[in-house]
C-alpha cells in the first residue's frame, strides 16, 4: 500500500475522525510531567513540546495500578468480582519507536506462561501510530539496540515528520485497514517518500550516545561474583524506583489487598527491584544490599531476559539517564564491563 | 571556582593517602550536559577529575548514613547543615567525617533556563556563569539573564552559603544571591488561596505522583532503615499511586523530618514528575523558624528540635 | 419516606492513660453531659501520638482528631506530653496551610480531676466539627470512593 501524508494543521482533523473508532491517546502535558493520556478533542500542542513522555506507553496496557479483583464476604464464604476486561479500541498515536519495541518486549513475559489478561486484552486492542523522532535526546541511545529513530517494526502505521507534513506509512494489516478507510489524507509522491527516507536518516545521526551490547551477556556473567566492581558502579545510586517505574520495558508488580470492613479489592501496582525490601521476606532479604540490586537491574536487563526471551529487556529510551537524581548512568556501566580477572 | 577545585583535589588525595579516610566523596562532571555527579572513592587516582561548579547540585550528605568508615565529604553551606543535623541526631560521629567546605553561590536550576530560553538542557550549548550574570548560548544565539532568574529557589533563600562547621574550608567565604520574594513566591501564592483549592491544589499534584520514593532517598533526614511506609502491622497507607496515598506520604514525611529539613531542595529537584515539594518542606522549615526559633544544623551543640523543648512555649491552640 | 439520621461528628479521641483519660471517666462517673462524638484510644501518654496516626485518621474518616495529655509540667513520664505539644504544633500548622480545617486536630490539657473540663472540651470541639461538616478531604468526586484504577 502506498504511503500517504497529512499536512499538520490538519492533525486534530485525523485525531477526531479516528476518535470515531478508537479512544485516542495522546501526549500529555500533566502538570509539569507528561505522559500518554485521553485526547481532549482540541488540543494538538504536543506537536510543539513532544519529544518523549516522562511516564512511558506500558502505562496504557499496564497502568501504575488497577484493582484485579474485588471481593466480599457472604454467608457463602468470599465472592470474587472481576472487573470487565477492557474492550474499548485505543489508539496511541505519536508513540516512540522506542516505547513501541518496548510493548513488544514486555508482550513476552505477560504471555509466557500465565496469559495476563488484563495486560494482553489492552494490547490487543491498542492501535500504535508511531512518530519517528526528529529530535533524539543525548541520553538516547536506541542506535545500539538493533532499532532507531524511526524503526517502525512494532507500531501499526509509522508516521514521519516531513516539514510541514507527516508522511503516514501503513505496517501492519491493522494499520493498511485504518489508513484504507481513513479520509482527508493525501498521497505521498515519489519526492515525498525521498523526503521521508531522509529525515529517517538524518534522525539516526542524531543520536550520539552508543553502547557496544556484542558479548555483554556474556560480560555481565563473567563478572557476577566481583563484588568490588558492582560495589563501586552502585556506589551514588539512591535506590529509589524511578529508572524502574519510568522504564518502559520494567513490569514488575506489587499485589496488595484492601481491606474495608467485609469486603476489599486486590490491586496491583507498580514496583521497583531498586527499593531495599523488594526482596524482603520473613527470614532474610537476598537483595539487601544495594550493589546485589543494582547489578540485578544490569543483568536481568541485558543478560537474563535475553536468556529466556531472545531479546535486550531495553530499547534506549534514555529515561533511567535523563532522570536519575544522581545522574546513574548504565550506559557508562555497559561500557565498561571488566573481565572476571 | 577552578582554584577551589584544584584545593578540593589537592586535600581530598592528602586525605585518602595519609589514611585519614576511607573515602572520599565529591563531585565529578556527569554524562549529560551540564551535569555533575557524585564521585565516592576510595581511590586518590580518582581525585583529579573532581569538581566544583554551578550544577553541583546533590546534597552528599545522603550517602553518610550508609557508608560505613571515615569519609570526606564535600560539602556546600546546606548540605554542611544536614552533616550537623545527622552529627546532633546521633546518626554519624564528628570525628568520621573531615567536611571539605564549598563557599557556594547558588547552583543553577535547569529547569528555569530551559522555561526561559523554551529549549530542553541538551539543546542548548553552554551555560556560562559570569558575575551576577549568566550567559546561555543555544543555536548559536547567546542570551544573558540575571543569576537570580536561573538559580534554584531554595538557592535564592540561603540562610547560609558557606558552611560554619567544616574541617577544610575551599574558598573565601561567600555571600548568598539571595531574592527572598521569588525564592517564596510559590508558597505565598498557594497561602492566598482559600483552604478548600489548596486541598484541591496538592490533590492534584500528587495524582501524578508515581511513589518512586526518589524525594525520601534523596533526603538526608530521611534515614530510617524501615520507613513507615514499609509497615504492615499495622499498615498506615497503601503502596498504591493513588493520590491519597500519596498526599498522606508526603504529609507525614514532611512532619518526620521537621527540624532536620535544611531546604537543600533536593526532593523538589529530584521529582521525575516534578510535584513542588519544596512548596511543603519549606513552610515545614518556616513553621518550625516561627514555633520554636529554630534552625536546622546550624551548631552542632544544639539538641535537635523534636527532642527539645522548653518549659513554656507555643500552647495557645491547646484547650 | 425515611428520615435520614442528622449526621453525628465522628471524633478520634487520643488520652493519656494517667490523666485525660482518667477525666474523661471522671466526667462519666460525674454525669457530666457531653456528645457521644469521641471514640477514645488510651494512650501511655499524649507523647506517644505519632503524627501519623491523626493523618491516619482522616484517612479513614474521622471527622476530627483530639490528642489529650497531663498539663505540662504533670506529665507521668516527665517529658512526654512536651513532645506531644511541638509535634501537634507543627501538625496542626501544616495540616492547616494544606488546606485542612483547623477545627479537625485539636489537642487539650486534661487532668485526672477535671471530668468538668473533658466534657466542656469535646462538647466544643463537636460544635466546632459540625460546622466544618463531614470530613471530605480522602473521598474522590467521581464516586466519593477511592479510585481502583489509575493511567
Amino acid at each position: 500500500m502506498a504511503n500517504k501524508k497529512i499536512n499538520k494543521k490538519d492533525t486534530g482533523k485525523l485525531l477526531t475522525e479516528w476518535s470515531k473508532e478508537f479512544t485516542v491517546l495522546v501526549p500529555s502535558r500533566e502538570g509539569d510531567s507528561s505522559k500518554m493520556a485521553r485526547w481532549d478533542g482540541m488540543d494538538t500542542s504536543f506537536l510543539e513540546w513532544y519529544r518523549n513522555t516522562v511516564i512511558p506507553s506500558k502505562a496504557c496496557p499496564f497502568p501504575p495500578m488497577e484493582a484485579i479483583f474485588h471481593f466480599h464476604k457472604d454467608s457463602d464464604g468470599y465472592q470474587l468480582e472481576v472487573p470487565a476486561l477492557d474492550k474499548q479500541k485505543q489508539l496511541i498515536f505519536g508513540i516512540r519507536p522506542c516505547d513501541a519495541n518496548a510493548l513488544a518486549i514486555l508482550d513476552k513475559v505477560f504471555e509466557d506462561a500465565y496469559e495476563d489478561t488484563y495486560y494482553l486484552s489492552r494490547r490487543k486492542n491498542t492501535l500504535l501510530v508511531g512518530l519517528g523522532c526528529t529530535n533524539p535526546y543525548e541520553s538516547c541511545f536506541c542506535t545500539s539496540l538493533g532499532s532507531g529513530p524511526a524503526d517502525s517494526a512494532n507500531v501499526d502505521i509509522m508516521l514521519a515528520d516531513i516539514g510541514d507534513e507527516f508522511s503516514i506509512e501503513p505496517i501492519t494489516e491493522a494499520g493498511k485497514e485504518l489508513v484504507a478507510k481513513t479520509n482527508g489524507l493525501e498521497e505521498a509522491t515519489e519526492a515525498d517518500d525521498t523526503r521521508t527516507k531522509e529525515a529517517k536518516e538524518a534522525s539516526y545521526q542524531k543520536v550520539t550516545r552508543k553502547i557496544d551490547v556484542k558479548n555483554t551477556a556474556d560480560k555481565l556473567l563473567a563478572c557476577f561474583e566481583n563484588e568490588e566492581y558492582w560495589e563501586k558502579v552502585a556506589a551514588k545510586c539512591i535506590s529509589c524506583g524511578i529508572c524502574t517505574l519510568l522504564c518502559p520495558t520494567c513490569y514488575c508488580f506489587d499485589i496488595n489487598d484492601e481491606l474495608v470492613k467485609k469486603q476489599g479489592t486486590r490491586f496491583r501496582s507498580w514496583d521497583s527491584c531498586g527499593f531495599s525490601s523488594y526482596t524482603k521476606m520473613p527470614m532474610e532479604n537476598p537483595r539487601g544490599e544495594k550493589w546485589r540490586r543494582v547489578r540485578q537491574k544490569v543483568c536481568h536487563k541485558y543478560e537474563f531476559y535475553p536468556m529466556n526471551f531472545d531479546v535486550i529487556a531495553c530499547t534506549g529510551c534514555g529515561r533511567c539517564i535523563r532522570l536519575c537524581p544522581v545522574n546513574w548512568d548504565i550506559t557508562q556501566t555497559l561500557n565498561s564491563l571488566p573481565s572476571k580477572t | 571556582m577552578k582554584e577551589m577545585e584544584q584545593k578540593l583535589q589537592n586535600e581530598a588525595k592528602a586525605l585518602l593517602e595519609q589514611g585519614k579516610v576511607d573515602y572520599i566523596i565529591g563531585f565529578e562532571p556527569g554524562s549529560l550536559k551540564f551535569t555533575t555527579t557524585p564521585l565516592i572513592t576510595r581511590d586518590k587516582n580518582d581525585v583529579g577529575r573532581m569538581v566544583i561548579d554551578s550544577f553541583i547540585v546533590n546534597n552528599l550528605a545522603d550517602f553518610l548514613t550508609e557508608l560505613k568508615g571515615r569519609v570526606g565529604i564535600v560539602a556546600k553551606g546546606c548540605d554542611s547543615r544536614s552533616i550537623v543535623s545527622l552529627i546532633q541526631d546521633n546518626k554519624i560521629a564528628r570525628e568520621n567525617v573531615v567536611i571539605l567546605g564549598v563557599p557556594c553561590a547558588g547552583i543553577i536550576d535547569l529547569g528555569k533556563v530551559e522555561k526561559l530560553i523554551g529549549k530542553d538542557r541538551d539543546e542548548l550549548d553552554d551555560i556560562g556563569r559570569e558575575g551576577d550574570k549568566v550567559v546561555i548560548t543555544a543555536d548559536g544565539k547567546t542570551s544573558e539573564f540575571l543569576i537570580t532568574e536561573v538559580l534554584f529557589d531554595n538557592c535564592l533563600g540561603c540562610e547560609l552559603p558557606t558552611p560554619q562547621e567544616y574541617d577544610i574550608l575551599l574558598g573565601e567565604p561567600t555571600l548568598p544571591v539571595v531574592d527572598k520574594t521569588v525564592s517564596q513566591k510559590k508558597i505565598e501564592q498557594l497561602k492566598e488561596m482559600a483552604p478548600e483549592q489548596r486541598w484541591d491544589f496538592w490533590k492534584s499534584e500528587f495524582s501524578r505522583c508515581i511513589r518512586c520514593y526518589a524525594c525520601r532517598n534523596v533526603c538526608p533526614a530521611c534515614f530510617c532503615e524501615r520507613c513507615f511506609v514499609e509497615e504492615t502491622e499495622p499498615q498506615w497507607l497503601m503502596p498504591l499511586p493513588r493520590w491519597q496515598d500519596n498526599l498522606m506520604f508526603q504529609v507525614i514525611r514532611n512532619i518526620h523530618v521537621a527540624g532536620r529539613c535544611t531546604d537543600c531542595g533536593e526532593c523538589e529537584r529530584a521529582c521525575p514528575v516534578n510535584i513542588p515539594l519544596r512548596s511543603l518542606t519549606k513552610e515545614m522549615y518556616d513553621i518550625v523558624g516561627e514555633l520554636f526559633h529554630f534552625k536546622t544544623g546550624m551548631d552542632i551543640d544544639t539538641l535537635p528540635l523534636m527532642t527539645h523543648y522548653e518549659q513554656e512555649e507555643a500552647e495557645d491552640f491547646i484547650r | 419516606m425515611r428520615q435520614e439520621p442528622e449526621w453525628e461528628p465522628k471524633l478520634l479521641g487520643f488520652l493519656c492513660k494517667w490523666c485525660s483519660y482518667a477525666g474523661a471517666d471522671l466526667a462519666g462517673t460525674s454525669r457530666k453531659k457531653y456528645p457521644a462524638s469521641i471514640r477514645a484510644i488510651k494512650v501511655p501518654c499524649s507523647g506517644r501520638v505519632d503524627p501519623l496516626f491523626i493523618l491516619k485518621a482522616l484517612r479513614l474518616g474521622f471527622d476530627g482528631v483530639l490528642v489529650s495529655g497531663c498539663h505540662p509540667g504533670d506529665c507521668h513520664y516527665q517529658t512526654g506530653n512536651y513532645r506531644a505539644r511541638r509535634r501537634m504544633a507543627i501538625t496542626k500548622k501544616f495540616l492547616e496551610y494544606m488546606g485542612v480545617e483547623p477545627q479537625r486536630i485539636q489537642a487539650s490539657w486534661v487532668s485526672a480531676s477535671e471530668g468538668g473540663k473533658f466534657a466542656e472540651v469535646i462538647t466544643e470541639v463537636t460544635k466546632g466539627l459540625k460546622e466544618v461538616g463531614p470530613n471530605r478531604l480522602f473521598a474522590d468526586e467521581r464516586d466519593g470512593t477511592e479510585a481502583t484504577e489509575r493511567g
